[in-house]
């Protein structure tokens, strides 16, 4: 009986004892199973798994035709790990298997005259930590640069990818393209188009074996990557070299402070050259001061002068004020209604003319378009002529921006009706006391040039995204400024300038029907007008059926201070548009308009 | 160890009268399935084997593959780099500052004022002007900082305004980036297009 006794409870026992291990091993199971499981397997993974980002491209920006304007290169940093570098050097194997002992300054020179760099700046940033893992040796070094250290097999030296970005034309159309600095983005259309540019960096893990090697079929992609877009530019960048180059040996042969030069296609408002000078080079920012970083053409305002006479005129001819032969007498100051004092003379001295509307534009008569004013004022009372020639003004787009929305562009200034002083209200007519850019002028002739049909300046054609759909930006509507007669009566009246107006010699162009028209604008400084001058020269061409306008303005100008300094650039542009475009001569002469009575 | 237990046969008639027959147990169906069978084992054994073998085959191929893919996409990415580099340079080279320097280096002008020939009546528009001259006699003012150090094309002295079309000595130079021609190269005469002789 005492053994039945004792075998029970020995039973018992170990029935017990085989549950309490059970109980202990499915506690630990779930433990690691539900509790710990996150913990463990990430734990786990940091082990097996590599995780890459996977950089997306930048995307390019391109010209009209393709070039490639700005671009992103793969530049590569050489880092160093001084934990892993041994003063005595390192046995390099050889590919005949025999082993070259290389001593550490050995290997310091052999970096240095592969990168160029500072052999003792290279030994500093070796020795200064030896705990440290992660030193950079040297930034951004080109492939070339990169295989050749690579192949010096030097144990402590490891590389990383470097993304960088190069503008292959440099400075043509540096203006535009503007550039990217180390925080991403600075100026120009790598800055206002970053949206479509800018690409996203993904990341994706794959197991490997304990050689590093990537187990087939085991790479997850957590996040792909995504290149960024194309910014294809309506610049023809040829054209746009030709333009900054004329453009900036007449400035300096001017010694002018700086300069714009614009074309615009007439038919599409497309800017297909747009200088500035100085310009920078995108790969060299320190190249030019900061003020000229940008685009001045869309960035500066100035007073226009006279190159804005042909928007007033064209205003008048739509409402049926004058046409091209109605008579002006153009005394030698004009003085009505001015305060004491106070007159408004030409650029030349003269005594008593007649002249048409279209001898004002040819001249360049400050006091014809006064008398043009003076007299609709008499016609329709001021405040209502005051409000129509505002609005005229208005509709040809001064006084608000371009539908480019350039990085720092100004809407310059048109004094309101409410705003004009007595003497403004005449002046603005002329371009003075009131301020434009370079752009808002192109986009002014571009209206004259397209039958009163002021289509909005485009910079940007498209952004090409990286899986091919193309979008077009939104650039504004078409507006009918004023109507196609008052656009062509005003180009026929700016076609006086080129065959008979004083820089007739040196803008005209043989076989070419050109309106074109000059301006020479005195600088403001301290509140009163200076001894400097704005000048400007804009041209249609051809002039019965214009394709193209093109606008040269200098600022400040030493050596002649009259549109005259700017004429020779405006001429040698004018012309590389006609090879360019193979525009061709026109077939009919210039209709004879008098200009004077 | 069989579940039917043996039934010893009884004698009908006498040992003597005739021959005792051999007799056998005839094994029940049940018998005959639980007898063990060779043949289908060895093929389970031999074909575990085999699939065993294959796979450790596999997955040498696997692995070896993998090896192959890995240098594969190391080279495909060199290659790739390779050609961003080559693209990059080109780029730079097709800039317009260094075809306008190559040009007038070689001793190329821009062209005078465009003139048309109209092909149906044989009209000429336009007003012909002289060559323009150099465009950047002046220096080029349009800076990239990508292109310093980047050499010209070297002109061919002996070629420019001869008539000849083969130079025997063998020391024309071709317009190269390198500017090491030398003997050997195929001479040639820049400026003329290939036409025949007429009389």
């Amino acid at each position: 009986m005492i053994s039945l006794r004792m075998s029970k409870r020995r039973l018992s026992l170990t029935v017990i004892a085989v549950f309490a291990i059970v109980a202990v091993f499915v506690i630990r199971l779930v433990d690691i199973q539900l509790v710990q499981a996150a913990e463990l397997t990430k734990l786990a993974d940091a082990h097996r798994m590599q995780t890459v980002t996977t950089y997306g491209t930048r995307g390019d920006i391109v010209d009209s035709n393709g070039v490639v304007l700005a671009d992103s290169v793969d530049r590569f940093d050489i880092t160093a790990s001084p934990r892993n570098v041994s003063a005595d050097g390192f046995d390099r194997i050889n590919k005949d298997g025999s082993k070259t002992k290389i001593s550490l300054a050995d290997a310091i020179g052999e970096i240095a005259d592969i990168t160029g760099a500072d052999p003792v700046a290279l030994d500093t940033a070796l020795t200064q930590d030896p705990t440290s893992d992660f030193v950079y040796l040297v930034k951004a070094v080109k492939l070339d640069v990169f295989d050749k250290v690579k192949a010096l097999n030097i144990p402590w030296v490891y590389s990383e990818p470097h993304p960088a970005r190069t503008y292959p034309d440099g400075a043509v159309a540096g203006n535009l393209v503007g550039f990217v600095g180390t925080d991403g983005p600075q100026a120009g259309t790598e800055l206002k188009q970053n949206s479509c540019l800018a690409g996203t960096d993904g990341s994706s893990t794959y197991a490997t074996s304990a050689d590093g090697v990537r187990l087939p079929g085991s790479t997850v992609v957590a996040k792909p990557a995504s290149d960024g877009g194309t910014i294809a530019l309506t610049i023809d960048s040829n054209l746009q070299w030709f333009a900054q180059q004329t453009l900036a040996q007449q400035a300096q042969a001017t010694g002018s402070d700086w300069g714009t030069a614009m074309i615009v296609r007439v038919s599409d408002g497309h800017i297909m050259a747009d200088a500035d000078y100085p310009s920078v080079d995108p790969n060299d920012r320190n190249s030019v001061d900061s003020s000229s970083l940008g685009a001045r053409s869309f960035s500066t305002p100035y007073e226009p002068g006279s190159i804005m006479k042909p928007a007033t005129v064209a205003g008048m001819v739509d409402q049926g004020l004058v046409t091209a032969a109605t008579q002006v007498d153009v005394p030698s100051r004009f003085t009505d209604g001015l305060p004491a004092g106070a007159y408004i003379k030409d650029a030349f001295a003269h005594g008593d003319m007649h002249m048409t509307v279209a001898g004002v534009i040819m001249n360049s008569s400050n006091i014809g378009i006064a008398e043009l004013v003076k007299a609709q004022n008499q016609k329709e009372g001021l405040a209502a002529s005051e409000k129509a020639r505002y609005d005229n003004l208005i509709k040809f787009g001064l006084g608000s921006k371009t539908s480019v929305g350039f990085g720092g562009e100004s809407a310059g200034t048109v004094k309101t009706p409410s705003q004009v002083d007595t003497i403004t209200s005449f002046t603005q007519q002329f371009g003075q006391g009131m301020t434009a850019t370079s752009a808002q002028i192109a986009s002014l002739y571009q209206t004259i040039g397209n039958d009163g049909k002021k289509v909005p300046l485009t910079l940007v054609d498209s952004c090409t995204a990286a899986d091919g759909s193309v979008t077009h930006p939104t650039t504004g509507t078409t507006t009918q400024v004023v109507s196609a007669s008052a656009a062509q009566q005003v180009r026929e009246m700016m076609e006086t300038v080129t065959t008979q107006g004083s820089l007739r010699n040196l803008i005209n162009i043989p076989g070419y029907r050109i309106a074109a028209k000059s301006g020479t604008a005195q600088v403001a400084a301290n509140g009163s007008y200076g001894n400097d001058y704005i000048v400007s020269v804009a041209g249609l061409i051809p002039a019965d059926k214009p394709q193209y306008a093109v606008i040269v303005t200098l600022s400040k100008p030493q050596t002649l201070k009259t549109s005259a300094a700017a004429a020779p650039a405006y001429t040698t542009i004018m012309k590389q548009v006609i090879k360019t475009f193979r525009i061709q001569p026109s077939t009919t002469p210039a209709p004879n308009i008098p200009v004077a009575w | 160890m069989s579940a039917v237990p043996a039934i010893a046969p009884r004698p009908r008639r006498r040992p003597e009268e005739a021959p005792r027959r051999h007799l056998e147990v005839a094994p029940t169906r049940a018998q005959r399935r639980a007898r063990p069978r060779l043949l289908p084992a060895l093929v389970t054994i031999g074909g575990i084997g085999v699939i065993l073998i294959a796979q450790l085959l596999l997955s040498i191929v696997l692995a070896d593959g993998a090896y192959q893919i890995s240098s594969l996409q190391s080279a495909k990415h060199d290659a790739v780099l390779q050609q961003h580099a080559l693209s990059e340079k080109l780029d730079l080279l097709a800039s317009p500052q260094h075809l306008a320097a190559n040009a007038e280096a070689l001793g190329m002008v821009a062209s005078g004022n465009a003139v048309y020939l109209d092909a149906k009546t044989g009209a000429v528009t336009g007003t012909g002007t002289s060559a323009g001259g150099s465009l950047i006699g002046a220096g080029d003012q349009v800076g990239n900082a990508l292109l310093g150090g980047t050499a010209l094309v070297t002109a061919n002295p002996a070629g420019t305004g001869t008539t000849t079309t083969t130079d025997p000595s063998g020391d024309t130079q071709a317009p190269t980036d390198t500017g090491t021609g030398g003997a050997g190269q195929a001479p040639q005469t820049p400026g003329l297009l290939p036409s025949p002789t007429t009389h």
